[in-house]
């Protein structure tokens, strides 16, 4: 017996030294954060697509390939991809991305979570998500909270890197801050104005932007518009001069359009997330950031 | 905050000495850019994100804090309004099929636990699956042990409540059970990618093929032998053929042996054996083509899907044998097609070998229209034309509703 451990042994100490950390993330988003704070150490994949409703992603066994051999696998969590992710956990039979295990990274966790329901809750009030809004990654103090948690698990996992990892998290940190600094005047233009929002996922940003999102064109979460539901919207919009119609572009704008015809507001296709838009090259978080404060600048001009 | 306070303390020392050299004012100045200092040390250790969890984020405490398992249940509700009667097993016009109620959750760090209860007034309660699943073994390998849906062939494994059509297809009721075929027994999964592309090998061995039939009684044990046990495979193929579209082709196996009747009066077996053991084996293949266009996703999709499966049966000579005496083959294709973000057009053609008419072909054509008001509740109507040869046909209008309780399920795919 005492042969065959050392033959274990000598197995293990003549394999490779460890290569780049394998990072899969649920979104493109938090596939770029972990890609600025990881650099070269890691190898970020990802499942949904920026230009894809990350709820409504489907559990694809080309996904279970990737995640098999992942060490770290990354999620919005608040149960954003409950409808798609227990499959593809379990289906990857990887013990290190299993709850509990080193790689299983919940990153609401270090999140101020907004719209958490108090009281009881049912699927009355809609696709309700129980432990609070889950759209927080558009509001870039919670970029920078993403970005440092990658940096403890990237170190936690690989802490000879510790201080590569470190590095290029203060480096994103700092890009962030100065592109904040840089639309500042943007931001002063947007604070208090009055929007309507397709489904809630833009509470963050209006909570970072000090916009006023005054309804929703979903009557409940989840629930498309009803006619009734609209005629009530438009009333409200025209009594509080909402301007601007903002939406994901995955869902259908035939009714925001029609809710446009009536007020006057301007119907704002936005990308929810990094790579939300085809052909316009957002293809970091920053960028992405930035381009949605200019478009609403722009548009609420 | 040991740091913090270390600090502090070095601060003021510092301070305090540097007093007794310095003129009153330069003190104040010096002792005011340390506070501000301090200040920002503060700030920036309450943005490290190692130390703000615990008040800022979701994790206060376990959202589970008494380790409750996920219970769930789902109600499948049936309308048949046929116009020459009922085409159902018990003849109602409206019934209950069934009522689902699952149990599930990780049992230790080790494997996870389903169950799922089925409640009907044919079957009254019934263990529909039970299964203790792997979570941890190494070389993408997973274990199942206990009852569940039998991954013979590709709409064997989806539940009957969560199909796009009414019921199963014929050959899946006509070769496997009305309601599907399960397997109690040991699962064995393996995740192959040599080609780069996803694979997976299934291996089960089971107690038996399907159910026991009621009214059949053998003088051994189907499964006195290792080999009269079910054994099946499956292997699966899938490969995305772009972000939009995919396909799947696999084929299944399963052989067993299983009761077949006997002429009681002719065989000369002991009273009350009304049944002997015979050999049954299934093959079946399947090809499934999905294409979703992830920006439109939630309201344009298309499922094709085709299925094909030959039962032989093993032609015993002794005397009063009247089990089958040939081999069945069976076939479906279907189709489903999205047309507004709750609505779905799907339309199936069947044609089976049927056992019951002695291979006799049965074909069947049906449409349905699908509409889900929310995730958690589909209402469905469906049209159905059956044609036995040599019988008349049959239409059949057939009504569903079926809703879910309980956590959000992952969605089928």
């Amino acid at each position: 017996m005492s042969y065959l451990k050392l033959a274990f042994a000598a197995l293990a100490l003549a394999g490779p030294a460890r290569a780049q950390l394998k990072v899969v993330t649920s979104t493109t988003d938090l596939a770029d954060i972990a890609n600025q704070v990881g650099g070269a150490k890691v190898r970020v994949s990802h499942v949904s697509e920026g230009y894809q409703d990350p709820h409504f992603a489907e559990a694809k066994p080309s996904f279970i390939l990737k995640m098999r051999d992942a060490d770290v696998f990354a999620f919005v969590g608040l149960d954003l991809e409950i409808g798609w992710m227990p499959l593809l956990v379990q289906g990857a039979r990887n013990p290190k991305i299993q709850m509990g295990g080193s790689g299983y990274l919940d990153v609401s966790q270090v999140i101020s979570v907004l719209d958490r329901p108090s009281g009881n809750v049912d699927r009355s009030q809609g696709d309700v998500h129980p432990l609070g809004n889950p759209h927080y990654w558009l509001d870039p103090e919670n970029g920078r909270r993403i970005g440092r948690l990658f940096k403890k698990r990237f170190s936690d996992l690989d802490p000879k890197n510790e201080d590569y990892y470190e590095t290029n998290e203060k480096a994103f940190e700092a890009k962030l801050n100065n592109a904040e600094r840089d639309w500042q005047s943007e931001l002063r233009s947007l604070k208090g104005q009055p929007v309507v929002a397709y489904h809630t996922s833009w509470k963050y940003l209006a909570e970072y932007t000090g916009l006023n999102i005054v309804g929703f064109m979903e009557p409940k979460p989840g629930v498309p518009p009803s006619p009734s539901h609209l005629a009530g919207l438009i009333l409200q919009m025209k009594r509080t001069s909402a301007k601007a119609i903002i939406m994901e572009p995955f869902y259908n704008r035939k009714d925001a359009d029609f809710v446009s015809s009536k007020t006057g507001a301007k119907v704002v296709i936005m990308p929810p997330s990094v790579g939300g838009l085809r052909g316009k090259n957002i293809d970091h978080y920053i960028d992405l950031m930035k381009y949605d404060i200019d478009l609403l600048s722009n548009s609420l001009k | 905050m040991y740091k913090t306070v270390l600090g502090a303390v070095l601060i003021v020392g510092i301070t305090s000495s540097l007093t007794a050299q310095q003129t009153r004012a330069d003190s104040i100045a010096k002792a005011r850019a340390d506070s501000i200092a301090l200040v920002r040390e503060l700030e920036r250790m309450s943005r490290d994100t190692s130390r703000a969890q615990a008040p800022t984020g979701t994790q206060q405490g376990p959202t589970n804090p008494r380790l409750l398992p996920d219970f769930s249940a789902v109600g499948d509700f049936v309308g048949d309004l046929s116009p020459n009667g009922s085409t159902q097993e018990n003849l109602c016009r409206f019934c209950v099929r069934e009522v689902e109620l699952a149990v599930q959750a990780a049992v230790d760090p080790f494997f996870r636990g389903d169950v799922f209860l089925g409640i009907s007034d044919l079957e009254k309660i019934s263990i529909e699956q039970a299964f203790l699943t792997t979570t941890s073994l190494p070389y993408g390998l997973e274990v199942r042990l206990g009852r569940q849906l039998l991954p013979m062939g590709k709409i064997n494994v989806t539940h009957r409540h969560d199909l796009h059509t009414v019921e199963y297809p014929w050959i899946v009721q006509k070769f496997l059970g009305a309601d599907g075929m399960k397997g109690t027994g040991v699962y064995v999964s393996k995740i192959l990618a040599p080609f780069g592309f996803y694979q997976e090998l299934i291996v089960t061995a089971n107690d038996r093929i399907g159910e026991a039939p009621e009214d059949l009684v053998t003088e051994e044990a189907h499964n006195k032998e290792l080999g009269g046990l079910a054994y099946h495979a499956r292997f699966r193929n899938y490969l995305d053929i772009s972000e939009s579209s995919n396909f799947e082709l696999s084929a299944s196996a399963l052989t067993g042996k299983t009761e077949q009747p006997v002429d009681v009066t002719t065989a000369g077996l002991p009273a009350g054996i009304t049944a002997v053991n015979a050999r049954q084996s299934l093959i079946g293949g399947d090809l499934t083509f999905r294409w979703r266009p992830l920006e439109q996703g939630l309201y344009k999709s298309l499922i094709l899907q085709a299925e094909f499966m030959r039962q032989f049966n093993e032609r015993l000579t002794s005397p009063g044998f009247l089990g089958p005496g040939r081999d069945f083959n069976g076939a479906y294709t279907f189709a489903r097609w999205q047309l507004t973000q709750r609505l779905y057009l799907g339309g199936r053609y069947d044609w089976v070998q049927d056992p019951e008419l002695n291979g006799e072909t049965f074909t069947a054509g049906s449409g349905y229209l699908e509409w889900f008001p929310s995730e958690f509740s589909k209402l469905m109507v469906g049209y159905e034309r059956t044609m036995p040869t040599g019988l008349d046909a049959v239409n059949r209008v057939l009504l569903q509703a079926s809703f879910a309780l309980g956590p959000h399920k992952p969605h089928p795919f």
